[in-house]
C-alpha cells in the first residue's frame, strides 16, 4: 500500500478497535494485531516498480481518497490493471485517476455507480455551499454527517475556501467533530506530494490543510450551541455517536439543515431521511417530527458511467472484469459496455463472489542468447547447446563458461585425489588398464614418478612403494572410471603378486588345450546360453532359433545370420585372448 | 552487438571539481549532473559550453551545488534546453539551494550569472520521478528506460540506472550504503552485473571507521564549547547533509536536556524544513514508521530555531549558541559573516562537517595546522545615498544614452573587465602568519583603499532601463474564477513579515522567505562595499566527517559486490582515482577506466546477443533445477527460422554429449558447519578443511582472481576409505550437475 494509506490504515483500525462495542472475545482483532500487521506492510510509492518472484507491479493514483492506488501487475508480460475505487475527476486535493501508458490485458474495474451519471462537480459544490449559506444566514444550523476520512477533507477544503471568500460568514463557526479526522489531519498535512498540483502550489505558500476557519470539536460537551454553526460529524449513517446526538437535537427545527454528502448504506437513519419522512425515531426511542431540511448531495469519488466508459475506451483492454457493485447495476453496466465495444474482441465478465474467472494467455517465451554462444547468429538447422537460465520470467542461454559473467551463479570444478595402497609393480596396473580401456597413455611430465592417464580423465601416479594416487576432476564418467580403476588396483593388491608355479609352466600342450576349451565353453554358455558341444571341439550355439557352428580351434564360425556370426567371432577372439598365454614381446 | 556507450567527463575527473559528465547511449546524450563550485567561475564550464546544445536529457543526482549548481547558468547562457530528470526532493531542495546560493552571492557582489528567475526557468524543465520508477524515454531515446534509485547521502539522492536492451548503465556517485537517521542506505547493492558502472573515487583513500562514538564526540565537542561560554558555528549546505545534522542535534538536545539555542540560518531555512516535512516517503523506514504510529514528524524541530537573517543572532549578542549557517565553503553568505565575527574569540568553535571545496576559505582552514590568520573580504550591500546616488543616476543616464547609440555591448564588456580586475585585486588570500600579525584589537583592519563598486547594475542589453527581476503574476483560473488566496490581500501588521511576495503559485513560484523577498522587491539603487581585512583565527577549528558517503573500504566492497563488466571512475583526487583503479584492476575480468576531463572513452560492451523464441515442445522437455532465484537447465536445441525470427526446436538427432557443469558456490565455512551438523569432525588447518581423520578439502586460487574459466577449483584429497566417499557425496550435494 502507499505511504498515506498505511498511515491512515493504522488510525482507522485503531479507531475501530476503540469504538467497537463488542466484548473482548468477539473482537476480531486488537491493537496488538494491528501493530503486528504494520510490520508486514510494505509501502510502495506511486509509479515505483517492485518485483517479487519475477512478478512486477506498480501503482497509479486512483483519485478516490488520499493514497488510493490502482495497481498494474505484470506477470511474464501479461498485464492486469486493478482499479479499486477510482475517480477520473480531479477535485480540490486529489489527482484524477491516471491513464496508464500501457494497455492492460485484463482490466478489473469497479462498478459502484454502474450506468449512473454524476452532476458536474461545480454544480454539486454550488448546491452544497448555497444550502449551507442560506441556512446559516437564516440563523439555522447545518449538520453534515460524514465519514471521518476521504470526502470529509474535501468538504472541509470547500468550506474553508468558501468562508475565506465570504467575509460575512466569518463569525459563524465550522467544526469537524471527529477525533479520527483530527488525527488524520497530520497525515493530510504531510503527504502533500500525493495530492494534485493545486494543493502542491498552495503548499508553497502555506499548508492548505491548516484551516483558517475550521476548528476541531472533541465532544458535544465542548460545543456551545448558541446560534448558527456548521458541524461535520461522524458517523455518516447517523447510527450513533455525535452526528446522531446533533441530529436528535436539531431535527425538529425547520431552520436547520442536514446535508448528506455521499453514499449511505441501506438501513441507516441517513438513508431513511433522504426520503423525507414526516417523523423519525430518536436515539432514545421517542418519535419526533422531522422539520429539518434534508439535502442529498453526492461527493462520492467513484467513477460514473461516462468516466468508466471513456477510461475503458482509451485503455481498450481485451478483457474487462467488473467488480464491486450492486448486481443489477453491474449487469446493466455489462450490457452497456458490451454494446459499446461491439465488434471489437472485448470480453466483459461480472463474476459473483467466490466465482473464479479463468483466462489463458499463451505467452511467447523469448530467450536471449548471450556471450560466447552468441558470437555468431546460427542458421536454421544448426544446433545450440548451452545453459538455459531463468530468472523471474526472463530466459537467457549461455555457455557454462559465461555463467559467472552474466549471473551471480558460479561454476565449480572439484578435483579429487585419492591414495590407494598398492605395492606391486606399476607395469601390472598398466597392463590391466590396457585390457579394460582403449586409451591409456604414459605421461612423461615427471620422469621420476611413473604416471598413466586413462582417457585423458584419470591420472594414476605411483607416488611411493606403498601406494598409488588417482587424480581426476569430478564428473559422472570420470567418477565411474576412477571407481573401476580403484577396484582394479585393489584387486591386484588382494591377489598379491601371484608367483606362477614352475610346474604349471611345463604342462603339456594338450592339457592346456583341454582347459582352454573348457573355459571357452563355459564363457560361451554365459554369453549365449544354449551352447552344445559337438565333435572335434566344435560348439553349436543356438540363439533365438539361429544356429551357429563355432570351430573351437580355428575360430571359424558358420552361420546364416551375419550379425550373430560377427558377435560370436568377436566373443571368441576375446576369450582366446584371455585364456591363451600372453605371447612374450618379441624384442 | 551491444549498446554503444561513451562517456566524457566535462568536469570532476581526476580531481574533486564539480560533477558533470556526458554519457552517450546509442547516440542519446545524457548530461549526468551539472555541478558548479561555490566560487562560481564560468570558466569552469567551458567543456560544458561546447556540448550544452547537443544534450538530450539531464539527470540530477543530489540537491547541492556540486551536483546541480550550474544548471540555471547552463540553461540561460549555454543553450541547454533538454528535459531534466530528478526526484521530487532533488527538485525542491535543489531550487532552495540555488536560491540561497544566489541570494548569498548577491548580497556581497554584483552577482549576475543567474537570477532567481533563471533558477525557476531552469527547473521548469524538470520531470519529477519516484524511486524505482521506470521512465521510458521516447523519440530519440526510444527503448531507453531510466530509473532513479536510492543513493543515500542526501534526501532524494539518486543512483541512476539507464537501461537499453537489457544492458544497464549505472551512474552512482556519492552513495552511502549505511542507513542514517533520515535516509535509507543505497539500493546500489541490489544491482547485478551492470554493463557499466560509473562511480566516484572521492572517498577511495578515506577509511574512516564509523562509530556511534562519532556522534557522541561531536556533541561533546559542542557542549564543551557551549558550557565554557563560547559559540559554535557549523558551516553547512542549504538542504542536504544539514538535515542529518539537525536530527543529531535534536536527538542529543532531547537526551541531555540541553538548553543552548540552536539556529539554522539560511536564506530559505523555513521553506526548507516545511518541504522536508512533506518528504517522509523519501526518508528511511524508521522515520515513516514513527510517523505512521505516532504521527510525529521527525522534522518538527523542537530545539532548532529557523531564521533567515542575522537580526535575532545579533540580539542574542555573545551568549553561547550553535549556529548552522549555509555556504559550507565560507566564501560568502551567512557562514562567512558569522565566521568573521566568531574567529576572534578563542572560546568559540568552528566545526566543519564536510571537506571544503578546493580553493575556498573552508579548505584553507582545514589544513593542519590551521592558519593563524586569514584575509577576508567583508562586503555589504547598502543603499546609495547623497553623491553616490547622484553619480549612480548619472551613470544610468549615461548608459541609457550609450544604449541609444548602440554602443552598450562594448561598454558592458569594458565594465565587466574592470569589475573583474577589481575583484581579483581584493581576492581573499592566506597571508603568512608572521606578516599578518598586525596589531588589531578592534578586529577590523582596513587594508589599503576601500574598494567601492558602484557599477552594480548592468541593465540587460534588451531593456532600455535598469530592471530588477520581475515576476509576472500569471493567475490560475478554475471553475470559480481566478484562484486567489485571501491572505494575499490582507495586511495584518504582525503577519507582514510572513507574506510571501509571490501571488497564487503557478507551479514554479515557490515560497521565498521574507529576507529574499525584500531583497528582490528592493528596487532602491544599492551598492556593494567591500573591505579586505585580516581575521585572526583564534577560535578553535575542527573537522568531523558527516558527509554521509561510503568510505573507501565500503566502496571497494560495493564495487566487488555489484561486479560491473566495466567500471568508470570519476570524481576523486588523482591519487584516489589511481588507487581505486589499481585496486579494481586486480580483478582480471573487470575493465576499469578513469577518463580525464574531455577525454571520451568508449565503454560499449563487447557483448554479443541475439534473441530466440523458445518453442513449447522444447520447453516441455527441459528439466530445470532451482538455484536461489534462478532456474537453470541444460538445453540442446536446433534452430528453426520463421519470418526472420529464430526459434529453438527440440534437436532432431541425439545431441553430442557435453562436458558436465557443476553449478554452485561453495563457502568452506558454510560447508564446515554443514559437515559438523552431519556429525563429522571438521576443523580448519592451514587454509584447508580437515574432515574426519584423513580427508582434506581446500580451494585453490584466490577467489578474487578468478581464472579465465571463472570456476572455483576445489580439491578433495584423502586415502581410500569410506569417509572419502561419504564426504564426496555431501560435497556433491552442494552443487547442481548439468
Amino acid at each position: 500500500m502507499t505511504h498515506a494509506t498505511k498511515a491512515i490504515y493504522r488510525l482507522l483500525l485503531s479507531d475501530y478497535v476503540k469504538v467497537s462495542k463488542v466484548s473482548v472475545e468477539d473482537m476480531l482483532f486488537d491493537e496488538q494485531d494491528i501493530l503486528r500487521s504494520m510490520d508486514k506492510i510494505e509501502v510502495i510509492d506511486f509509479h515505483q516498480t517492485l518485483e517479487v518472484n519475477g512478478i512486477r507491479f506498480w501503482c497509479y493514483t486512483a483519485g478516490h481518497v488520499l493514497g488510493a492506488a490502482m495497481f498494474m501487475v505484470d506477470i511474464a508480460g501479461v498485464r492486469i490493471l486493478y482499479t479499486g475505487d477510482y475517480s477520473r475527476e480531479e477535485d480540490r486535493h486529489l489527482r484524477a485517476a491516471e491513464l496508464p501508458q500501457f494497455s492492460p490485458d485484463i482490466c478489473i474495474i469497479e462498478s459502484t455507480y454502474g450506468v449512473q451519471q454524476h452532476q458536474p462537480r461545480h454544480v454539486r459544490e454550488k448546491r452544497f455551499t448555497d444550502v449551507i449559506h442560506t441556512t446559516v444566514s437564516q440563523g439555522g444550523r447545518v449538520l453534515i454527517p460524514a465519514f471521518a476520512l476521504g470526502r470529509a477533507q474535501e468538504l472541509l477544503l470547500i468550506l474553508d475556501e468558501y468562508w475565506s471568500n465570504h467575509q460575512e460568514l466569518h463569525k459563524i463557526p465550522i467544526y469537524y467533530a471527529s477525533p479520527l479526522a483530527k488525527k488524520c489531519m497530520a497525515v493530510y498535512q504531510t503527504y502533500i506530494n500525493s495530492m494534485n498540483e493545486r494543493i502542491r502550489n498552495q503548499f508553497a505558500q502555506s499548508n492548505p490543510f491548516h484551516f483558517k476557519h475550521i476548528e476541531p470539536l472533541n465532544s458535544i460537551d465542548n460545543f456551545h450551541d448558541v446560534g448558527p454553526s456548521v458541524v461535520m460529524a461522524s458517523p455518516g449513517g447517523l447510527q450513533s455517536g455525535l452526528s446522531r446526538q446533533l441530529f436528535d437535537k436539531w431535527c425538529t427545527d425547520k431552520k436547520n439543515s442536514c446535508v448528506i454528502p455521499g453514499y449511505v448504506v441501506e438501513g441507516t437513519l441517513a438513508k431513511t431521511i433522504i426520503n423525507e419522512p414526516r417523523e423519525v425515531t430518536l436515539a432514545n426511542g421517542l418519535t419526533a417530527p422531522l422539520h429539518m431540511q434534508v439535502h442529498y448531495i453526492s461527493f462520492s469519488a467513484h467513477a460514473d458511467f461516462p468516466q468508466t466508459s471513456t477510461f475503458l475506451d482509451e485503455l481498450r483492454p481485451p478483457n474487462i472484469v467488473l467488480v464491486h457493485g450492486e448486481a443489477n447495476e453491474m449487469s446493466r453496466l455489462k450490457q452497456k459496455l458490451i454494446s459499446q465495444f461491439d465488434g471489437t474482441n472485448t470480453k466483459v465478465v461480472n463474476p459473483k463472489n467466490c466465482q473464479s474467472v479463468e483466462m489463458y494467455f499463451s505467452s511467447e517465451k523469448m530467450a536471449k542468447t548471450i556471450g560466447r554462444l552468441a558470437e555468431k547468429v546460427p542458421e536454421a538447422g544448426e544446433s545450440v547447446s548451452g545453459l538455459l537460465v531463468k530468472k523471474g520470467f526472463t530466459y537467457q542461454i549461455m555457455a557454462p563458461e559465461d555463467l559467472r559473467v552474466y549471473t551471480q551463479l558460479s561454476t565449480a570444478n572439484i578435483i579429487q585425489r585419492i591414495a590407494v595402497p598398492y605395492s606391486g609393480s606399476f607395469e601390472v596396473i598398466k597392463y590391466r588398464l590396457r585390457q579394460i580401456y582403449e586409451s591409456v597413455e604414459t605421461s612423461t611430465e615427471e620422469p621420476d614418478v611413473p604416471t598413466l592417464i586413462v582417457h585423458e580423465r584419470v591420472t594414476i601416479r605411483l607416488e611411493s612403494e606403498s601406494y598409488v594416487t588417482l587424480q581426476w576432476s569430478s564428473d559422472p564418467i570420470s567418477d565411474m572410471v576412477s571407481d573401476s580403476v580403484v577396484a582394479m588396483v585393489l584387486n591386484i593388491g588382494r591377489e598379491g603378486p601371484k608367483i606362477v608355479p614352475v610346474e604349471e609352466a611345463v604342462k603339456t600342450q594338450e592339457e592346456t588345450e583341454r582347459v582352454a576349451q573348457k573355459v571357452v565353453y563355459a564363457l560361451m554358455v554365459s554369453l549365449f546360453g544354449d551352447v552344445k558341444v559337438a565333435e572335434q571341439g566344435k560348439l553349436v550355439i543356438t540363439v533365438d532359433g539361429q544356429v551357429a557352428h563355432l570351430d573351437g580351434r580355428s575360430g571359424d564360425v558358420e552361420c546364416e545370420n551375419i550379425t550373430l556370426k560377427e558377435r560370436i567371432k568377436t566373443a571368441f577372439r576375446r576369450i582366446q585372448g584371455a585364456v591363451r598365454p600372453i605371447p612374450l614381446p618379441s624384442s | 552487438m551491444g549498446t554503444s556507450v561513451q562517456i566524457t567527463p566535462l568536469s570532476g575527473a581526476y580531481g574533486e571539481g564539480p560533477l558533470c559528465y556526458l554519457l552517450a547511449v546509442d547516440g542519446f546524450r545524457f548530461l549526468l549532473d551539472c555541478g558548479w563550485t561555490d566560487l562560481c567561475d564560468p570558466s569552469h564550464l567551458q567543456p560544458l559550453a561546447r556540448v550544452a546544445t547537443t544534450i538530450d536529457a539531464v539527470l540530477l543526482s543530489h540537491p547541492d551545488v556540486m551536483h546541480l549548481g550550474a544548471l540555471p547558468y547552463a540553461v540561460k547562457h549555454l543553450g541547454l534546453s533538454a528535459p531534466v530528470y530528478a526526484t521530487e526532493p532533488v527538485f525542491r531542495l535543489g531550487i532552495l539551494t540555488l536560491y540561497d546560493y544566489s541570494l548569498s552571492r548577491w548580497q556581497v557582489s554584483d552577482f549576475d550569472l543567474f537570477t532567481l528567475d533563471d533558477i525557476d526557468a531552469a527547473f521548469q524543465n524538470v520531470v519529477r520521478l519516484k524511486y524505482s520508477q521506470n521512465h521510458l524515454l521516447n523519440d530519440k531515446g526510444e527503448g531507453i528506460v531510466i530509473a532513479p534509485h536510492v543513493a543515500g547521502h542526501d534526501l532524494g539522492g539518486t543512483v541512476w540506472k539507464i537501461t537499453k536492451d537489457g544492458e544497464d548503465v549505472v551512474y552512482a556517485v556519492d552513495f552511502n550504503h549505511r542507513k542514517e537517521r533520515h535516509l535509507n542506505g543505497t539500493a546500489l547493492g541490489s544491482f547485478v552485473r551492470p554493463a557499466v558502472l560509473i562511480t566516484d573515487a572521492y572517498n577511495a583513500l578515506n577509511n574512516h571507521v564509523y562509530k556511534r562514538q562519532q556522534d557522541q564526540d561531536f556533541i561533546d565537542a559542542l557542549v564543551k564549547v557551549l558550557t565554557s561560554g563560547g559559540s559554535v558555528l557549523l558551516p553547512v549546505d542549504t538542504a542536504g547533509r544539514v538535515l542529518e545534522i539537525l536530527l543529531i542535534l535534536e536527538q542529543y538536545w532531547t537526551q541531555r536536556h540541553l538548553v543552548y539555542p540552536i539556529y539554522f540560518l539560511t536564506n530559505v531555512s523555513t521553506s526548507t524544513v516545511d518541504y522536508v516535512k512533506s518528504f517522509l516517503e523519501w526518508m528511511n523506514d524508521s522515520i515513516s514508521k514513527s510517523f505512521e504510529h505516532t504521527r510525529d514528524n521527525a522534522f518538527l524541530l523542537k530545539y532548532v530555531t529557523l531564521i533567515i537573517n542575522k537580526d535575532e543572532l545579533e540580539r542574542l549578542g555573545d551568549a553561547p549558541k550553535v549556529v548552522l549557517a549555509s555556504m559550507a565553503s565560507l566564501e560568502v553568505g551567512f557562514s562567512h559573516d558569522i565566521f568573521v565575527e566568531m574567529a576572534n574569540e578563542a572560546k568559540n568553535l568552528v566545526l566543519f562537517t564536510e571537506k571544503g571545496q578546493f580553493g575556498t576559505l573552508a579548505r584553507m582552514l582545514q589544513v593542519d595546522p590551521p592558519p593563524k590568520a586569514v584575509k577576508v573580504t567583508m562586503s555589504k550591500r547598502i543603499p546609495l545615498v547623497g553623491d553616490e546616488l547622484k553619480a549612480y543616476e548619472e551613470e544610468q543616464e549615461r548608459i541609457k544614452k550609450d544604449e541609444a547609440l548602440k554602443a552598450s555591448l562594448s561598454k558592458k564588456e569594458e565594465m565587466k573587465a574592470s569589475l573583474g580586475s577589481n575583484l581579483k585585486a581584493s581576492d581573499p588570500m592566506v597571508t603568512d602568519a608572521s606578516t599578518s600579525r598586525k596589531p588589531s584589537n578592534a578586529g577590523s583592519y582596513l587594508v589599503g583603499n576601500v574598494d567601492i563598486l558602484i557599477d552594480g547594475f548592468v541593465p540587460p542589453s534588451t531593456s532600455v532601463a535598469p530592471m530588477f527581476p520581475f515576476f509576472e503574476n500569471t493567475s490560475e483560473w478554475d471553475d470559480f474564477g481566478e484562484v486567489i488566496n485571501p491572505d494575499d490581500y490582507m495586511m495584518k501588521p504582525d503577519e507582514m513579515d510572513n507574506i510571501s511576495m509571490l501571488g497564487a503559485g503557478d507551479g514554479m513560484e515557490s515560497k521565498l522567505d521574507e529576507g529574499s523577498a525584500r531583497l528582490l522587491l528592493d528596487s532602491k539603487p544599492s551598492k556593494v562595499i567591500s573591505n579586505e581585512m585580516t581575521v585572526q583565527v583564534k577560535c578553535s577549528l575542527a573537522y568531523m566527517d558527516f558527509e554521509g558517503r561510503s568510505d573507501g573500504r565500503s566502496v571497494k566492497s560495493v564495487i566487488a559486490h555489484v561486479a560491473p563488466l566495466k567500471l568508470v571512475l570519476i570524481h576523486g583526487s588523482a591519487e584516489a582515482t589511481e588507487h581505486l583503479k589499481m585496486h579494481c584492476s586486480k580483478n582480471s575480468d573487470l575493465h576499469v577506466y578513469a577518463p580525464q576531463i574531455e577525454e571520451t572513452i568508449d565503454v560499449t560492451s563487447d557483448l554479443c546477443a541475439y534473441k530466440v523464441q523458445l518453442s513449447e515442445k522444447l520447453m516441455s522437455n527441459v528439466l530445470s533445477k532451482k538455484l536461489g532465484e534462478h532456474e537453470i537447465a541444460w538445453v540442446d536445441a536446433e534452430v528453426g527460422k520463421a519470418d526472420e525470427k529464430l526459434t529453438l526446436l527440440p534437436p532432431s538427432s541425439t545431441p553430442a554429449s557435453h562436458k558436465s557443469v557443476l553449478v554452485g558456490d561453495l563457502k568452506l565455512a558454510d560447508f564446515k558447519q554443514f559437515l559438523a551438523n552431519k556429525g563429522l569432525q571438521v576443523e580448519f588447518a592451514g587454509g584447508a578443511l580437515r574432515c574426519g581423520e584423513y580427508i582434506t578439502l581446500r580451494k585453490i586460487g584466490d577467489s578474487n582472481q578468478k581464472g579465465s574459466t571463472g570456476s572455483q577449483q576445489i580439491v578433495i584429497e584423502g586415502p581410500l576409505c569410506e569417509d572419502y566417499y561419504n564426504i564426496r557425496e555431501l560435497l556433491y550435494s552442494h552443487f547442481y550437475l548439468l
